[in-house]
């Protein structure tokens, strides 16, 4: 009799682990980012049994997590269903992705922002289901600022400098030799196009290529920026900040090493954490502008794809549709301060009472700058190569400003085949 | 062995060899037969992959991708290699006088001069000679610098590994209590996964203080606390140079000790009671007799060191690349499989030079 009862029981065990689904979902570790989607997967399998969903840990590097997913397409492998893309790729990564359409996704697309709907949407076929959006911001310390008299953030990038060495040599001074002015992105990754486009576009010297296809790059003002950031290296950033990326910036500036940082946003709720020795010690604002420009943050953001060599196609939009759903943006919003790509997410008390800017930075947000992602496809990764390892060489000193953008317009030139002219 | 003694010899054998007995050749089939097996697996293994890449690189493949793909000849390889040498003109202002800053002459920008059509030349340095100034210009000049910067990191590292190596493996060889143990524990940094000490090695080279390096210059008045190991391009190649050094001293000390250890102590003591010192024994006994396995370990390092990767695309990323990075570089971002493929025919080569280079000079194959 207990012989029976163990072979029913391990028959139906049998049974139980044949029917389970398997999805694996490939996400970002920045920040919060992994026990985020651990908790979403958690939740998503107490909904469905049946269902069990894998978080796996992708590189940090957005250019690192590329060459993986881009390993995996090559070998067609199924054993990854889920894709976390960066805003660039799907334009170079869509005939590996399913029509989002086909799953259902049709209901909930106006939900979103119609322009990340645009920009997923690769001759017809929703390739990725937005899943949170973000913009560059500039991070300040409010009680530094106090301190030393200033009313409110800099407007622009020259009042950023004196601010910033002022508190710099104040704070040193005052017995921490390890204090700097302002941390960014200076490694040479896209991180550092992201960061350069800001500075560029915000002297007014466009966008890199323009939308029409055009290289703007090689213009005065584009010269006249680079040379401000790389004025910035070993005066008011460290020396180091040439090979910082994002992690290695907020962890500076998190331990309240830094006056300024130029970050996104999800550095806000770690740095407001318990933990945190800045916590309720800064605010952020949008970036500076140019002599003559306006401000201008570049648009990032993350969108959920399904492989096409998923084995379990169906369940794995199930999956990212649930991951990018009203309710799992707004635990991802007040817990980890992603930006929401579900608009009236941006009228919900509960969100704006966790992240305010979201409410008084809005305009930021919808008004982002686009890295040339569009009007480059399929060979936007070639580009801004080309145009971050040329801006690297002028932050490191070894080109000019004018050199570098000269080189980078033939470069851009050689891979797209663009008309040059100004912005 | 001369050329014409090497033709001798093989004469000889051939006359031998037409005499030989049934015996002897069915010995030899019976040894084809046991062979097989392995030329089959190497078939398998490393000649297919090869081939493919070749093949590869003779094409214009686009990695991950359902583009169609074409022959495209050399193509790849011009680009890889393509280089000229132009002279750089020294900036004149509108009066036609050259133009000087701080006494010294200015030129024009390298851009300038190197040619742009069909394909653009990139400057890869600039040089003086004679009192002119010359650019190297090549199509893919991240190339040409990987090479360079592979090779002078592989001359370096071997060599330091190979001195600290000997002495190491000199000091272990030794009699002394506690031997055993030492021994084991110089093999950890070469026990400890690459990609896990580079990131060791990236954090206490910090540009800040928070890093070991820079928190011990600043402590002792050497640095101001915030040298950039790993963004300064000059401290680059040493940094991963120590790095390498670090990691791989250990495997050189290994194999150094296991030669040492077949060489008889008796000649040393004859040595020693015809009174040579401790050098003289060191260059006239242990040095000759050690040459074999120094030879093995020599092309071990240096071809293991000339395809390094994982420190490279660990800690400098696309900062600076060492060949193999590059060729995995081109992959990812240009998702240029031809060229990727081109960059790994070429790298075969070099390291195929090295290896004959090593052979011939350290006579590795005579008895």
């Amino acid at each position: 009799m207990r012989k029976i009862l163990i072979l029913a029981l391990a028959a139906v065990a049998l049974a139980a682990a044949q029917a389970q689904t398997v999805v694996t979902v490939a996400t970002g570790a920045v920040g919060q980012e992994l026990e985020l989607s651990r908790a979403a997967a958690a939740r998503y399998m107490a909904l469905h049994p049946d269902v069990t969903v894998n978080v796996l840990e992708t590189p940090d590097l957005t250019d690192n997590r590329q060459a993986l997913y881009l390993q995996m397409f090559e070998a067609q492998s199924s054993d990854v269903d889920v894709f976390q893309i960066d805003v660039i790729w799907p334009g170079d990564m869509a005939e590996h992705f399913v029509d989002l359409y086909d799953y259902g996704a049709r209901e909930v697309a106006d939900q979103h922002f119609p322009a990340i709907i645009e920009n997923n949407t690769v001759d017809g076929h929703l390739v990725g289901i937005p899943w949170f959006t973000d913009a560059g911001l500039l991070y300040y310390r409010t009680d530094l600022l106090a301190k030393y008299g200033f009313a409110g953030p800099p407007a622009t990038w020259s009042e950023l400098t004196s601010m910033a060495k002022t508190i710099q040599d104040g704070e040193r001074a005052g017995g921490n030799p390890d204090f700097w002015g302002f941390v960014f992105q200076g490694n040479s990754y896209e991180g550092l196009t992201c960061d350069a486009l800001e500075w560029v576009s915000s002297f007014g010297g466009g966008s890199i290529v323009s939308p029409a296809g055009v290289i703007t790059i090689n213009n005065p003002k584009a010269v006249a920026a680079l040379e401000t950031a790389a004025s910035w290296v070993g005066t008011i950033a460290p020396n180091g900040v040439t090979s910082f990326d994002e992690e290695s910036a907020r962890n500076m500036f998190q331990a309240g090493n830094a006056a300024f940082m130029r970050n996104w946003p999800y550095a806000y709720s770690l740095g407001n954490a318990s933990d945190s020795v800045i916590a309720g010690k800064f605010d952020v604002s949008p970036l500076p502008a140019g002599p003559d420009g306006s401000p201008a943050a570049t648009l990032g953001g993350w969108q959920l794809a399904v492989s096409k060599y998923s084995k379990n196609p169906a369940a794995a939009a199930d999956v990212a549709l649930f991951f990018a759903s009203y309710d799992e943006q707004k635990i991802r919003a007040v817990e980890g301060s992603y930006n929401p790509t579900v608009m009236a997410l941006y009228q919900d008390k509960d969100v704006l009472a966790a992240v305010p800017f979201f409410g008084s930075l809005y305009d930021v947000f919808i008004n982002a700058v686009a890295r040339p992602s569009t009007a480059t496809a399929p060979d936007y990764a070639a580009v801004s190569r080309a145009f971050y390892t040329g801006v690297h060489s002028v932050m490191t000193g070894q080109a000019t400003a004018a050199d570098a953008v000269a080189e980078i317009e033939a470069d851009i030139e050689d891979v797209t085949g663009f008309p040059t002219g100004q912005p | 062995m001369t050329g014409e003694s090497q033709a001798g010899a093989r004469r000889t054998r051939d006359r031998r060899d037409r005499g030989t007995s049934s015996l002897l050749r069915a010995e030899r089939r019976t040894a084809y037969g046991l062979l097989l097996p392995t030329f089959i697996i190497l078939a398998i293994i490393a000649a297919y992959p090869f081939g493919r890449v070749v093949y590869s690189s003779l094409t214009n493949a686009k990695f991950a991708s359902s583009q169609p793909t074409s022959f495209v000849g050399l193509d790849n390889y011009r680009t890889l290699l393509s280089f000229t040498i132009r002279e750089l003109p020294a900036r004149r202002d509108d009066a036609g006088q050259v133009v000087r800053q701080d006494g010294r002459v200015q030129y024009e920008s390298a851009v300038s001069v190197l040619p742009r059509s069909p394909q653009r030349y990139r400057q890869v340095f600039q040089f003086g000679l004679l009192g002119k100034r010359y650019v190297l210009g090549a199509i893919s000049a991240d190339f040409i610098r990987a090479v360079w910067d592979t090779v002078v990191f592989t001359v370096i590292a071997v060599a330091l590994e190979t001195v600290l190596g000997m002495v190491i493996a000199l000091a272990l060889a030794s009699n002394f209590r506690g031997r055993g143990l030492m021994r084991a524990a110089m093999l950890v940094p070469w026990a400890v996964i690459t990609v896990v000490s580079a990131r060791i090695w990236e954090w206490m080279l910090q540009p800040t203080r928070a890093g070991l390096f820079n928190a011990l210059g600043s402590y002792l008045g050497l640095s101001d606390g915030r040298t950039d190991f790993f963004g300064n391009p000059t401290l680059q190649l040493p940094s991963m140079i120590m790095m390498d050094v670090w990691k791989t001293t250990p495997f050189m000390a290994l194999l150094l000790l296991a030669g040492l250890s077949t060489i008889p102590s008796e000649y040393a003591e004859a040595a020693k009671v015809d009174g040579a010192g401790v050098v003289r024994r060191f260059f006239g006994i242990t040095l000759p007799l050690l040459t074999p396995t120094l030879a093995v370990a020599l092309i071990f390092r240096t071809l293991d060191s000339l395809r390094v990767f994982d420190i490279f695309q660990v800690v400098l990323g696309n900062q600076r690349y060492s060949m193999a990075s590059f060729a995995q570089d081109m992959l990812i971002s240009r998702r240029d499989m031809g060229l990727s493929s081109a960059a790994s025919v070429t790298i075969f080569v070099i390291i195929f030079v090295f290896a004959i280079l090593y052979v011939r000079s350290m006579k590795v194959d005579t008895q």
